[in-house]
């Protein structure tokens, strides 16, 4: 049960992109098409979930008992960016085809503050997110599940700007980039309802 | 020293215990990372096209995209696929451009440095067509009615160009764009951005520019601007080195007849030929 509720408050409640605001930059710039946006939403998940299982252990067993928690920041954007590196040659080597999709967005998801907000949320105030106390476990589902959160807003955009870019008829003014932040707006307020749950 | 030490906090209370164990431990972290960093790199290892590695090297490397591609990446790959122009980049030395085509096998003209000049003189002088009140961007300008201003060919002074230099060498001012001739790298960004294409590269030693972009003639031409070129053609009739022909009523200057002689500047009734001091 408290899974199910974890699963809820990271997907829909607090959904990272259109409810928390993070992560805008690769939601608005890989969204054009739906095929590179599932693979940044898959992506921003891997990374998310790798680099959660990377810091929690390093800030509860390592940083804590040390007593230098102020340096948290520094050191989660360097294991994040350590990360991206590696699944940079990864997808290279595999995925050529999503490799050159991504393109510039790929390397920002070493700045993708979508995935430091996950490392940094895990290891903080745990009743906001559902659950009783942080562990492992919880803290790789919870990276797990706002990756999906992240996934599932990014398809969405992309859906919609497929759809509005091709048949819409607008004024040139809103051609383009205005009208995808008009869509965003409504997939934020649209999410908004959830968080009344 | 020691009373800008104490004023600032530096210096006193440094845990030097916590600070070496830091590092350590961040130092060990890095270490870890290399190591499994290398390790994938070479079992992911893959075969990259040599030419465009080369060519790549070769290019200006500051990703500004004034070839048009998104990156120096991208634009070494396409040239390596035999497409594209290597004089599209304009960041990289001479001698660089001469060493891709020689890598690709091509023949090149290259016209020696260049910078950018924004054709353009009007601003506040030329005359508007009604009060713009909105998102500065010239993008957004231009996109209600083609702009505020009454010439079709105008700045809109937005500073689009001046927010997209990668090098700041672009300046909005009085309602018109200007180029710092020191600062330019003549990358091409701006020329790409500027929704009214007035933006344009010329060799570094040119000693005259046009200033003005409009094609009407005459008194259609004056009423829209104060600097306007009326395309009277006294430029091109009166240029010793015949460097000058008019084309579309503006002038279009040859800058291999060129000397730098400036008859034209003065010629000029509008004084739409500029010169450029150094």
């Amino acid at each position: 049960m408290e899974i199910f509720t974890l699963f809820i408050l990271a997907v829909f409640v607090n959904n990272f992109v259109v409810v928390q605001f993070l992560g805008i930059c690769p939601f608005l710039g890989v969204s054009k098409d739906t095929s590179s946006a599932f693979g940044m939403g898959v992506a921003v998940t891997v990374v998310m979930v790798l680099a959660t299982l990377v810091t929690y252990p390093l800030y509860t067993f390592v940083m804590v008992p040390l007593g230098f928690e102020f340096m948290e920041i520094i050191f989660f954007i360097f294991v994040i960016a350590a990360l991206v590196q590696m699944l940079e040659q990864i997808l290279k080597k595999f995925i050529p085809a999503l490799y050159n999709s991504l393109g510039i967005y790929l390397p920002l998801i070493t700045t993708n503050c979508a995935v430091l907000g996950v490392a940094e949320l895990v290891i903080g105030d745990v009743s906001a997110l559902g659950i009783a106390s942080m562990n492992l476990g919880y803290a790789l589902l919870y990276a797990l599940f706002s990756g999906i959160g992240f996934l599932i807003a990014i398809l969405l955009m992309s859906g919609l700007r497929e759809k509005v870019d091709r048949y819409a008829d607008m004024p040139k003014a809103l051609k383009g980039f205005p009208i995808s932040m008009v869509i965003a707006s409504f997939m934020a307020m649209a999410f908004y309802v959830f968080t009344l749950i | 020293m020691t009373t800008i030490l104490n004023l600032l906090a530096v210096g006193r209370d440094i845990q030097w215990q916590v600070f070496g164990l830091v590092l350590g431990i961040f130092l060990a972290l890095a270490l870890i990372f290399t190591v499994f960093i290398l390790i994938i790199t070479k079992v992911c290892h893959i075969q990259e096209d040599e030419k465009a590695v080369k060519i790549l090297n070769l290019l200006g490397g500051s990703n500004c995209g004034g070839c048009g591609q998104s990156g120096c990446a991208a634009f070494a790959k396409k040239l390596a696929e035999g497409k594209g122009d290597p004089t599209a980049c304009h960041s990289c030395p001479a001698e660089n451009r001469a060493e891709i085509a020689k890598i690709l096998g091509k023949q090149i003209e290259d016209e020696g440095p260049t910078v950018a000049v924004v054709h353009c003189a009007g601003g506040d002088k030329a005359a508007n067509k009604f009060e713009y009140n909105g998102y500065a961007d010239c993008t957004s300008r231009s996109g209600l009615l083609g702009g505020q201003k009454l010439c079709p060919s105008g700045c809109l002074g937005g500073g689009t160009c001046e927010a997209h230099c990668p090098s700041f060498a672009i300046h909005t001012k009085n309602g018109v764009s200007s180029v710092d001739r020191d600062l330019c790298t003549s990358c091409g960004v701006c020329m790409n951005k500027c929704p009214k294409h007035l933006i344009g590269r010329i060799p570094r030693s040119a000693k005259v520019y046009v200033a003005c972009s409009n094609n009407c003639r005459g008194k259609e031409a004056k009423d829209l601007c104060e600097v306007s070129c009326i395309g009277c053609g006294l430029c091109a009739k009166n240029c010793p080195e015949g460097a000058i022909t008019m084309v579309n009523n503006l002038p279009v200057i040859d800058y291999k007849k060129c000397v730098g002689c400036k008859v034209c500047v003065q010629k000029c009734p509008r004084h739409s030929i500029k010169e450029i001091e150094d």
